[in-house]
């Protein structure tokens, strides 16, 4: 796999160096030809100033930035050879939507029978064939989205930024186009990066997320080591939905069990050797931690813990059930329909193997279920 | 209380928003509006409130001719889903206002608002302005603000529309309890279908000038009176497939990717009938080649959608099918594929006219023999 | 580019002193010019070097005013209370009668309203002029010609106009479910007015007061032809330093000053509620 797109120590300050507002911090992030990446955190994480970074909209306070094999931190926005779709769409309102989005097609003198058929192609994949003769001001905020989107990348560019592309469309072409555009940006081996607050998205679309907060990449990895080994409780508690739930707990070791005590009088035991050598002494000598286990791994069982249900919702292909517990509120996801009601004694069980654990002081990861299987 | 809406008309200028709509909700129940945005469900809500006349028709709560009664005198609490705090006020004003309406004893005000704040978590943060509370803690303000005067009514404007996703989904949990606890009539208003099953006794689902369907979170799921209803509820949306359904040795059938899909004998009335088959993507099930009644597909894409995985594939014809799994559960993830369907919850459309088609009754019977 | 050059900071410097300068320079010559007597204002070339008197205002304030002719009475203290009373009382009426209709305008969509409200705005293009020659008659007729009464009521042309259009913009500001709220929370429409309405609109209704009294206190022509001496404000009492024996410059300058004065201190302690707009941040989230 060849390197696309580098970012090596980037900084962002906003006002003088090291005295302004340091929005980004010591960004390192290498992505592969071929990949898309989701920059994944809430409003003022740093994302969109990273993203406007590469796309040279905005200086780069410090660091290099290595598109294609070229340094281009310092290039303006033109000479970078990147394909952008904005937040807010940025339609050109003087001319059709056809025109908008064969724009760049036109300025790079493709043929005139090769630009119509790419237009065709990527109006079709995100239906707004109907709409191409229409002019932006004419059409709803979901239309301009998605046209917006064909601009970006019926381009042949080293790199596609997408700016939360997808946060106006109609919640039922949501799912849909997320997989026609997945299944587009692949078949053309293009790079992109996908700038999201929306965990959903960013799993649905993303090989690899950087989940970012205050500035910082808290953590940069496939979707799936991000459910399975969050690297700290930030990371943990953002991606997933329903959230992680968590826990504080205080560790101790005692007859060759280890006892994790939670709030409300509630005392989990396992035995030491659930356990490895480093993780056991890590969370004794941390003491305070937080325990995390995703709602899709907790079970109602007969050897579980109490709990009581305080609401069963029923979603048509899956159950959320909160329950009161451990002095909070624990929630599943059952893939059925649940016979519980309200106010309903039930047990639930936290398994070893499904537990996370974290540092109560730092936050950072010190165990996940999978390696203590 | 119960409130009766009769034939209610409304429209602003030519454009007529409600057209004949009518709706009983029973003391204690909560009923969910449900339907995009336009579907006149707010206009519904300011209509029971009287902050706006309607042009025909009559409100009734708890039996009583709503027509010319105040706002202020119908016993109502409403949560906006701009959440509409006043700002020069606190929260604890805030929450207060519908007390001091009934000029009531200031220990007793500070009282409730202290009861009312704790329930809703925001008690350490009574003596903030709006505009020093985060988001959630608005949303929740203007909640105890609805909630304070103990109405008999309560209307709930997209409460949740302008919070994040996971203040979304604690308080879409959290909620159930505090309206039973109220033991108010509630009438809650959204765009998304998870909260209107999550929350509602009873959903209507709005669309075009009037309501639709009225029924259960079951009913609706199970039994969408129209093509649309059925594309508004679930995620990611219903598979539709136009078919015509034929006879054959089994019974009857459709043609599913150049294979026959058994369906429902009941369905002999449809036979030769231009229809839309209706199968969500979590009734598509992958399973080993050769299995009987399987329908090859050619996968496109895989996408995780919270808890499941959602397969994007084409079918013979080339019409895109979603398959939705939970997360975790094996499935082949490129090249050809097989899945089944579970004939039990599929359903099936006129293509014209987007109503649903019942199955007969006299066909279970003859799919027996 | 975020990071400031010393050149650049400099430049910038540079041409905000002149603006500045090009600003104030006519308030501070007036200013100077009333600490000068006329034989040092009308020197040639002129100077700012110069011996600084007070007897300008003394002149002002003790009614006296000395020229070479002779010692002449005027009514300059008289001028400036008439001016305080009569701004004053003309705002106060035109916030009691405007705040009403422009909260009635903002919110009521009745038959005309957008008419009358025109209509109202319209005084504010027509030449005073055209409607003082008709005035004046009725008003001697009616009794009203030179008194404090009679002037009010013609500055409400000025003032009404201007609360009214001002001030119902900032009610049309105030979402409407705000008031919705208040009213389901079980109050009546009045206490809506009172306790919601009126509070937001708040910075607007003082901004429009401030400009309304600024533009009474500068009126010249209404109060020059409906009033005598002794009705006269500063604007018109001003005319009195164009005597027979010349312009006195310097007691121009100082009664400039003084009646400047009050406006001046006005907008400097209105300005907090002039920026400090209107804080709907719980309504747009």
């Amino acid at each position: 796999m060849t390197v696309q797109l580098s970012l090596k120590a980037v900084d962002k300050f906003y006002g003088p160096i090291s005295k302004g507002v340091h929005a980004v911090k010591n960004i390192n992030m290498d992505i592969h030809k071929g990949e898309i990446i989701a920059l994944l955190g809430s409003s003022g994480c740093g994302k969109t100033s990273t993203l406007r970074m590469v796309a040279g909209f905005e200086d780069t306070s410090r660091g290099t930035i290595t598109l294609a094999g070229r340094e281009i931190h310092r290039l303006p926005p033109v000479k970078r050879n990147v394909a952008m779709a904005f937040e807010g769409y940025s339609l050109y309102p003087t001319v059709t939507v056809r025109e908008n989005i064969a724009f760049a097609l036109k300025a790079a003198r493709l043929p005139e029978a090769e630009v119509a058929a790419k237009v065709t192609e990527v109006a079709e994949m995100l239906e707004i064939t109907d709409i191409l003769d229409r002019y932006p001001t004419s059409i709803s905020g979901g239309q301009q989205q998605r046209a917006s989107l064909a601009r970006a990348l019926v381009r042949d560019a080293d790199l596609h930024l997408l700016d939360e592309p997808m946060g106006q469309l109609e919640p039922q072409l949501r799912t849909l186009l997320r997989g026609r555009i997945k299944h587009y940006i692949k078949e053309r081996g293009l790079t992109a990066i996908l700038v999201t607050h929306d965990q959903t998205e960013a799993n649905a679309m993303a090989d690899r997320i950087a989940v970012m907060e205050g500035g910082v990449l808290q953590q940069f990895a496939s979707p799936e080591e991000i459910k399975e080994a969050p690297a700290n409780l930030f990371t943990g508690t953002f991606v997933g939905e329903p959230p992680m739930n968590v826990f504080p707990a205080t560790v101790t070791e005692a007859g060759g069990m280890i006892h994790l005590d939670l709030q409300g009088g509630l005392d989990l035991k396992y035995p030491v050797s659930e356990f490895s050598d480093p993780v056991r002494k890590a969370m004794v000598a941390s003491r305070q931690i937080v325990l995390g286990v995703r709602p899709y791994a907790v079970h109602r069982s007969d050897q579980g813990a109490p709990a009581q249900v305080v609401a069963n919702q029923w979603l048509g292909d899956q159950t959320h059930i909160a329950a009161s517990f451990a002095g909070g509120a624990i929630v599943l996801v059952e893939h059925d329909f649940a016979d519980v009601v309200l106010g309903q004694d039930i047990r639930v069980q936290l398994k070893p193997e499904d537990l996370h654990v974290f540092d109560a002081k730092t936050g950072q990861a010190l165990s996940h279920g999978a390696e203590l299987a | 209380m119960t409130l009766e809406l009769k034939n209610i008309v409304k429209a602003f200028k030519s454009d007529v928003v409600l057209d004949g709509v009518s709706l009983s909700v029973a003391t204690g129940e909560t009923l969910v509006l449900f339907g995009p945005s336009g579907a006149g469900k707010t206009v519904l809500l300011r209509l029971i409130a009287g902050v706006i006349d309607p042009d025909e028709g009559t409100i009734r709560i708890a039996g009583r001719d709503m027509a010319g009664v105040e706002p202020e005198d119908r016993g109502i609490g409403m949560a906006f889903q701009n959440f509409a705090l006043f700002p020069h006020m606190d929260a604890t004003e805030n929450i207060a206002a519908p007390l001091t309406a009934k000029k009531m004893g200031k220990q007793q005000i500070a009282h409730t608002v202290e009861k009312v704040a704790k329930m809703l978590k925001i008690d350490h943060v009574l003596h903030h302005k709006p505009k020093e509370l985060s988001n959630g803690q608005k949303q929740r303000t203007a909640l105890a603000r609805a909630l304070s005067g103990e109405p008999d009514i309560l209307l709930l404007d997209d409460p949740l529309r302008n919070v994040d996703a996971k203040l979304r989904f604690e308080m879409r949990l959290e909620l159930p309890r505090l309206l039973k606890s109220q033991q108010a009539t509630v009438i809650y208003v959204t765009q998304d279908y998870k909260e209107a099953m999550a929350l509602g006794d009873r959903i209507a689902v709005m669309n075009g000038h009037g309501i639709q369907q009225i029924g259960t979170p079951r009913d609706i799921y199970m039994s969408p009176a129209n093509l649309e209803i059925a594309r508004l509820f679930g995620d990611p949306v219903i598979n539709l497939l136009d078919v015509t359904p034929e006879r054959s040795e089994r019974g009857v059938q459709v043609m599913l990717s150049g294979q026959p899909l058994v369906i429902d004998a009941g369905f002999a009335h449809a036979i030769g009938q231009s229809c839309v088959l209706g199968i969500r993507p979590e009734a598509l099930q992958f399973v080993p080649e050769g299995t009987p009644g399987a329908i090859p597909v050619q996968i496109e894409t895989e996408a995780p959608l919270n808890e499941k995985t959602v397969t994007l594939a084409l079918t013979k014809n080339r019409r895109e099918v979603m398959i939705s799994r939970p997360s975790g559960t094996e499935a082949p993830s490129s090249g050809t594929a097989w899945v089944i369907a579970d004939v039990t919850n599929i359903h099936l459309f006129d293509r014209t006219s987007g109503d649903r088609i019942e199955p007969g009754q006299s066909a279970a019977v003859q799919g027996a023999a | 580019m975020e990071t400031v050059n010393p050149i650049e900071r400099v430049l910038r410097g540079v041409a905000i002193t002149l603006v500045i300068l090009f600003f104030m320079f006519p308030i501070l010559w007036i200013v100077l010019m009333s600490f000068q007597t006329n034989e040092t204002i009308l020197r040639m070339p002129p100077s700012v070097v110069f011996t600084p008197t007070i007897e300008n205002y003394q002149a002002l304030i003790t009614g006296k005013l000395e020229t070479s002719a002779g010692i002449l009475e005027i009514a300059f203290m008289k001028n400036l209370f008439n001016s305080f009373f009569l701004s004053t009382a003309s705002v106060a009426i035109g916030l009691v009668l405007g705040v009403p209709a422009a909260y009635a305008f903002a919110r009521l969509k009745f038959k005309g309203s957008e008419d009358i409200a025109f209509t109202l705005l319209s005084f504010r293009f027509a030449p005073p002029l055209l409607v003082l020659l008709p005035l004046t008659i009725y008003f001697q007729q009616l009794g009203l010609a030179n008194t404090y009464g009679g002037l009010i009521w013609v500055y409400q042309l000025i003032v009404l106009p201007l609360i009214l259009w001002i001030v119902r913009g900032y009610f049309e500001d105030i979402p409407a479910d705000v008031e919705y709220a208040y009213r389901i929370a079980g109050h009546s429409w009045g206490a809506t007015f009172r306790k919601i309405a009126l509070p937001l609109a708040g910075p607007g209704i003082a901004a429009a007061a401030l400009l309304a009294f600024i533009f009474a206190w500068n009126n010249f022509v209404f109060a020059l032809v409906l009033a005598s001496a002794d009705k006269q404000p500063v604007t018109v009492g001003a005319l009195a330093f164009v005597t027979a024996s010349g312009i006195q410059y310097g007691q121009i300058a100082a009664g400039i000053v003084l009646s400047i004065a009050p406006t001046f201190a006005l907008a400097l302690y209105a300005q907090r509620y002039l920026v400090e707009g209107l804080s709907l941040g719980a309504v747009k989230g």
